[in-house]
């Protein structure tokens, strides 16, 4: 929330959750080699795996790209299950 | 080839210890000649601006250079002006340069991830003569200030800017009340009328500053776009 001069605005900031620190952890792939490819420092890859950034529309698409995957799985506003939660869900619901 | 590390080392040490503690910064010299103590100093250093408390340190430092700043000028203008407004321009310069190194600073890479950027392998697996080429660069860029502003760094510099801002408004206000108040009612029976027409001045500027991004907005948004045709009633 931001307050500005006299008019208070409210600017709710949504913070994504994303899986980039899974992702990458299982492509063994660093955080320099993601960020060059997807165009940004390593220093904001950093900052959206902890949290601390909310990447733009076009970086989301850029790094969901990277990673062949669709941008609702790798970013969410919602938190994610964890990937072995899934995993047991799909082989139950498969059994 | 391979390099010998003996002879490195020995280069190194045969240097004086404030060669080898600080003048290395700035002397040129060859990096290959730079010993794993020099190494650890630039890996060390290279890392000072990514942590939080070291760069409120920075920050804080900021107060006492201006107070410095401000007795040196002040000390300065009484005995000449034209000393007075050369020490305020030099020091103004020197400030502005430290504050633009402090901003290049947030946006450049680390040598550890330059290294896996540039030749994808890590920092301790390069040659000497890569290590070398590429602390030369980094230092390179960040003198002439070429380092990737992404859209994180420019938000986070428009974050900044905005607090900045907002902060201005009131201290230009106290600032303009506290400088008529001074010319209205100080010690300056002489010179009263022509601190008034400072002020006049002062006041505009201050007036100006702060309209600024109202009328900058009102000069470059474009029109607002009505209903479609389709869905209008």
């Amino acid at each position: 929330m931001l307050r500005m001069s006299n008019e208070i605005v409210y600017i709710s900031i949504m913070l994504l959750h994303n899986r980039i620190a899974v992702l990458r952890a299982e492509k063994k792939l660093s955080r320099a080699k993601l960020a060059s490819s997807v165009g940004v420092n390593p220093q904001t890859i950093g900052f959206l795996e902890r949290g601390d950034y909310t990447p733009s529309l076009e970086l989301a698409f850029k790094i969901a790209e990277h990673f062949g995957l669709p941008v609702e799985a790798v970013f969410s506003p919602r938190p994610f299950r964890t990937l072995s939660e899934q995993v047991y869900k799909l082989h139950k619901r498969e059994a | 080839m391979p390099v010998d590390m003996n002879n490195i080392n020995n280069a190194s040490n045969e240097r004086s210890w404030l060669w080898r503690k600080i003048g290395f910064w700035f002397v040129p010299v060859r990096t290959e000649t730079l010993g794993p103590e020099q190494w650890a100093n630039v890996r060390k250093m290279s890392r000072t601006g990514k942590r939080r408390t070291r760069r409120l340190l920075f920050a804080l430092l900021l107060v006492p250079v201006l107070a410095f700043e401000i007795a040196v000028s002040l000390r300065l203008v009484r005995l000449d002006p034209w000393a007075g407004l050369m020490s305020t321009a030099w020091l103004t310069v020197l400030l502005g340069l430290w504050v633009r190194s402090l901003r290049i600073g947030f946006a450049q890479v680390s040598l550890e991830d330059r290294a896996v950027m540039e030749y994808g392998a890590e920092f301790d697996a390069l040659k000497e003569k890569q290590r070398g080429q590429l602390f030369q660069r980094a230092v390179r860029d960040g003198l002439f200030g070429r380092v990737k502003i992404d859209e994180h760094e420019a938000e986070r510099r428009l974050q900044a800017q905005a607090a900045a801002y907002r902060l201005l408004g009131p201290a230009l206000v106290v600032f303009v009340a506290g400088y008529w108040g001074v010319c209205l009612f100080g010690p300056f029976e002489a010179t009263r009328h022509a601190l008034a027409v400072t002020a006049v001045v002062v006041t505009w500027l201050a007036a100006l500053v702060l309209a600024a991004p109202t009328m900058i907005r009102m000069w470059t948004q474009p029109d607002d776009p009505g209903e479609t045709a389709a869905v209008a009633e």
